[in-house]
């Protein structure tokens, strides 16, 4: 192992090796990224695999447009030999009140600034798009054809063969233990494997990044939470888009193996690192998801498991260096998004780190939550 | 092909029932698993593979493996190694993975 580096990314999910892969590209040597169990086991692997860009702020909006941009060329980019399942049949978001249908209006006109191509569909025209949806209480909706999906596992491969490539050094079960700090500056990373002196860190520890930030003394405003995901057997294609709906509370989608993927947010759900599978939402979903999409009755579950979402209080990540502690980067708080707009999460942090001009003017800085600065993200699940 | 003789179990083979294999008629008895009774009738194939359409058999015989996947009256992906037969059932292989196209 190294015992210094230019820069030290804690977090191997798809986030630290996004950001590790630009430092690179951007010609930054001497990249580290620790990593305490493998690739992308934390919320990565974990998470609904969906690309959506049907967003309620400027920031989402634009973090998850650049980086749908980036997902569609990211074979060719990141030279994957294995394709990363873009699949790009679109989410159909359900309104169930007119209040829902407001906030859907005022979504797709913050949307529409920045070139995302959806639109207000009818119930009827939302069953053409989903044959099988049942229209029950279903007052309308919001369709972006260019939303979709991709694989987590194959894309953290990408990013991650491409940074070693490019001369990241990547440490596996190696866990980051402490921050050692000098006059408030960053000197060193310990880890269980050994001393890795370094003057930059990166978080992105995702549901753990509280604890990366207490190594510096920052108490960051996240706090993580179980949610929870299951799986069904392979079925021929049924479903193209995403079905999602924040008020009834789902997020269900047939990825291109064949599977249908599917969660929701329990509202009483309460902050902790618990990512046990429970039983509780095995009824609840499988109730939601069938009256819902009926024809899903005919599908058996084979899987279920749970990750943390890292939760800001305004939904929206935290990507800045710290002002108290400079050299201490993060990209925290994606609040379940991390995987669809970790692309351009990882361009804009490196060039942040790299001292860059910044290809997207960014205000997810840390300061916004005692500043009282926050624009709450509406949508999500 | 079937066990007649077994050192613990007794099989009750006094009444015969027909179902129907791609639309031939196979005899079977009451407490045998539709691929038991496909298997003793000699069909070994019972579906294909999803990506290459490869022929898929009797496996794992106990509802693990997804290997005898068939089309039981209209319903996609029965695990006919654990599921009973019954009289008249219409039993037909399955061609990669389940079509619900026929539910919606």
């Amino acid at each position: 192992m190294k015992n210094s580096a230019k820069v030290v990314v804690i977090g191997g999910g798809v986030v630290g090796l996004a950001v590790a892969y630009n430092l690179a590209r951007l010609g930054v040597k001497d990249v580290v990224v620790l990593e305490r169990a493998y690739l992308g086991s934390g919320a990565t692997s974990r998470c609904g695999a969906g690309i959506r860009q049907q967003w309620g702020t400027e920031m989402n909006c634009k973090l998850a447009k650049k980086s749908m941009d980036i997902f569609e060329e990211m074979n060719e980019m990141l030279e994957v030999k294995r394709d990363i399942e873009l699949k790009q049949k679109g989410y159909l978001l359900l309104a169930f009140s007119d209040k829902e249908m407001e906030q859907f209006r005022k979504n797709l006109e913050v949307q529409s600034k920045f070139d995302i191509p959806s639109r207000e569909v009818t119930p009827e025209e939302a069953k053409e798009i989903v044959p099988h949806l049942n229209l029950e209480g279903i007052v309308g909706g919001a369709f972006c054809p260019t939303d979709g999906h991709a694989n987590p596992f194959l894309v953290t491969e990408a990013y991650a063969k491409a940074a070693k490539r490019l001369g990241v050094e990547i440490y596996t079960y190696t866990e980051a233990l402490d921050i050692e700090k000098k006059n408030d500056k960053i000197t060193a990373v310990l880890t269980d494997k050994g001393k890795i002196k370094t003057d930059k860190v990166v978080n992105t520890a995702g549901g753990y990044s509280q604890q990366i930030g207490e190594m510096v003394d920052l108490e960051l405003p996240v706090k993580s939470e179980r949610h929870e995901i299951l799986v069904t057997e392979k079925v021929a294609p049924l479903q193209g888009p995403m079905v999602m709906s924040f008020s009834y509370n789902i997020y269900c989608q047939q990825t291109p193996e064949g599977p249908f993927l599917m969660g929701y947010g329990d509202p009483n759900e309460p902050e902790s690192y618990n990512i046990n599978a429970s039983w509780h939402f095995l009824e609840e979903m499988t109730k939601k998801a069938t009256r819902l999409l009926p024809p899903l009755k005919h599908i058996r579950v084979v899987r279920q498991w749970a990750g943390l979402y890292n939760i800001t209080p305004d939904r929206q990540p935290i990507i800045a260096e710290a002002e108290e502690v400079p050299g201490f980067y993060m990209a925290i708080g994606f609040s379940g998004h991390g995987f669809m707009i970790a692309p351009m999460t990882g361009v804009i942090l490196a060039e942040m780190i790299a001292d860059e001009e910044l290809s997207m003017d960014l205000k997810l800085d840390l300061g916004r939550f005692e500043r009282g600065d926050l624009i709450l993200e509406p949508s999500v699940v | 092909m079937r066990i007649k003789n077994h050192p613990i179990l007794d099989f009750a083979r006094d009444r015969e029932i027909t179902f129907y294999y791609n639309g031939q008629e196979i005899a079977a008895y009451p407490g045998e698993t539709i691929a038991s009774a496909l298997h003793a009738a000699g069909i070994r194939k019972l579906s294909t593979s999803s990506k290459h359409h490869r022929p898929r058999g009797f496996f794992c015989a106990i509802g693990n493996c997804s290997s005898c996947f068939m089309v039981v009256d209209g319903e996609p992906n029965v695990k006919t190694c654990v599921v009973e037969v019954e009289e008249g059932m219409v039993v037909e292989e399955q061609e990669g993975r389940g079509d619900l196209s026929e539910k919606m």
